[in-house]
């Protein structure tokens, strides 16, 4: 028993060296983010002599960081509540018919998920320009709804059966029907399910890099948080403590709510793949 | 009459549930799929307004003379190849540790989550910096000679690179489903093993990972389809280069379509990604379902 515990201890002690090694490239991020640039030239290890929170207003106001964040959230809060609310509404209805017309709606709404964007996308960029919802967050948000159902109705079907049928029938006595029944009484009850969507779609489309480059990449006023740092890299090349910090600010939103919400965040990655 | 009543509100209602997102999936994916098989054989450099009909013409010069398309499509072969065998190999060994009784086992699985929840083109440019500045200071202090080879510059350690990257912004998710695994696994079958006087690498190999096929089969499908699609960690550490020797087949089709302004040809190519990527995991998924076993 003691030769076990001491192995563990030793197991340990190397998991911990690990983890702190595997942290290193983001600890070297935000050392650098706060270095002059002779700094970062002659020693990218070192400590930064002062400060330079210099660095931080300077992309703050060259990105125009506040619009960006809003553009993100615009996106993001858009697209995802149309996916939960369509996604939703449509996996209760075809899991509660039994006919051969859900089972035909429910293969059309889950097959495009084999479908890789990049084999479309061109098509996409042409029909957004023609429907007015390329170059807008609006209409970038919007565009989410079609990419993100597939996975919500899978997803959502899948959980549907553990909610009795009794409920929705002891409702409809009680007078409920359509659109109210399902959103006063088994939306509620979807909630665990519905968290889990939530966090993998609100972690691709806050991230998401591709169909914003080629929807909104034409306006400052449209780019993604993701879309604003790869230009400003592009502009930057040699100016390694402007990148680093537009790396910090980018990354910034997305490590807070992670520390705030690790634990739903990884059961709900957990259960959304093993349910997909 | 009531009969038929009750019958046309169902029928409303049905429509009125499913109608939203039937739409949204036919402008989403639909619609585009017939336009691209439609675009496929047409020349078409995206300004002019009617794209002119070529037929087969676009597929025979992809499969004939363009090496670059070739040249990419082996390398995104060897790329998914390497990083589904890696990326399962090291998450389940670290998955198996993590699932011992460690006192840090959460604040571990923690940190080694924090990567996936960054995008990809910012994880690209972390480790481009770390690569190409980071290395000099690190060969300078500890004088090992790893950190003086140029591992963006040269192309089959580009390749390294790129795999090494995809892995450490990845192994938190596949850990995480990893653990899930094992921790379904009944303990009784473990402990009664021991008795009957097995090893610890025969309790792994004929109980453990046996009884891990669900989730083996999970993850590789996850890391299959990304693989296959690799763009965003590519473009931002490497951009293709050195040479064009790091161009995967969504980054040769970027190329393709929105730099050399060759629309009919570029989806060409992705509907051959698509038929490519379509068959591939049709072929693992029948292959490890018929590998898992129950407990």
């Amino acid at each position: 028993m003691q030769m076990k515990r001491r192995k563990l201890i030793a197991l340990e002690v190397v998991m911990v060296f690990i983890a702190v090694l595997f942290l290193f490239p983001i600890l070297i991020m935000l050392l650098n983010s706060f270095k002059t640039f002779g700094e970062v030239m002659s020693d990218v290890l070192a400590l930064p002599q002062k400060l330079q929170f210099s660095n931080y207003s300077y992309v703050w106001n060259y990105l125009n960081y506040p619009r960006l964040f809003l553009n993100n959230t615009i996106i993001t809060i858009l697209g995802v509540s149309g996916i939960i609310l369509f996604g939703s509404m449509a996996a209760y209805k075809l899991s509660r018919t039994k006919t051969r017309w859900s089972g035909i709606i429910y293969f059309f709404c889950i097959v495009p998920m084999l479908i890789p964007f990049q084999s479309i996308m061109i098509a996409v960029l042409k029909l957004a320009k023609e429907f007015h919802l390329s170059e807008s967050t609006w209409g970038l948000g919007i565009q989410y709804w079609g990419f993100g159902i597939p996975l919500a109705v899978f997803i959502y079907h899948g959980f549907m059966k553990s909610i009795p049928r009794e409920i929705d029938e002891s409702a409809m006595i009680d007078g409920a029907s359509g659109l109210y029944l399902f959103y006063k009484i088994i939306f509620p009850l979807l909630r665990p399910v519905t968290a889990t969507i939530v966090i993998l779609d609100v972690m691709w489309i806050w991230n998401d890099f591709l169909l914003p480059l080629i929807m909104v990449n034409g306006s400052e006023s449209t780019r993604t948080l993701t879309l604003a740092s790869y230009i400003f890299v592009g502009q930057y090349t040699t100016d390694w403590q402007y990148t680093m910090t537009a790396m910090v600010m980018a990354v910034f939103p997305s490590i807070v709510v992670f520390i705030l919400l690790q634990k739903h965040i990884v059961k709900g990655v957990a259960a959304g793949a093993v349910k997909g | 009459m009531k009969r038929i009543g009750k019958k046309t509100i169902d029928r409303k209602d049905f429509v009125l549930f499913t109608l939203p997102a039937m739409l949204c999936v036919l402008f989403a994916f639909f619609i585009p799929f017939f336009m691209s098989m439609r675009y496929s054989f047409t020349e078409w450099n995206g300004i002019q307004k009617r794209p002119s009909f070529i037929g087969l013409e676009n597929f025979i010069n992809i499969f004939t003379n363009d090496t670059a398309f070739i040249e990419s499509a082996l390398f995104t072969l060897k790329y998914s190849i390497l990083f589904i065998v890696l990326v399962n190999v090291i998450a389940i060994i670290l998955a198996i540790i993590l699932d011992q009784k460690l006192r840090t086992s959460t604040l571990l699985r923690t940190v080694f989550f924090i990567p996936y929840i960054i995008s990809l083109i910012v994880v690209g440019f972390i480790w481009k910096f770390l690569l190409s500045q980071g290395f000099n200071s690190l060969s300078a202090i500890t004088g090992l000679s790893v950190f003086d080879l140029s591992w963006l510059g040269e192309p089959r350690l580009a390749f390294i690179s790129i795999v090494v990257v995809s892995i450490w912004q990845s192994i938190g998710f596949y850990i995480v489903i990893y653990i899930a695994g094992l921790q379904s696994i009944p303990s009784e079958l473990l402990e009664a093993s021991t008795i009957d006087g097995a090893g610890p690498f025969q309790k792994f190999f004929h109980i453990t990972l046996p009884l891990l096929a669900p989730a083996v089969t999970i993850s590789v499908f996850m890391a299959l389809t990304n693989s296959l699609k690799v763009f965003d960690i590519i473009l931002s550490l490497t951009a293709g280069g050195p040479g064009g020797s790091t161009y995967s087949i969504t980054l040769d089709i970027y190329r393709d379509t929105f730099q050399n302004n060759m629309y009919g040809y570029g989806t060409a190519k992705a509907l051959i990604l698509f038929i490519a990527v379509l068959l591939i995991t049709f072929i693992q998924l029948k292959y490890s379902k018929s590998k898992e076993v129950e407990a």
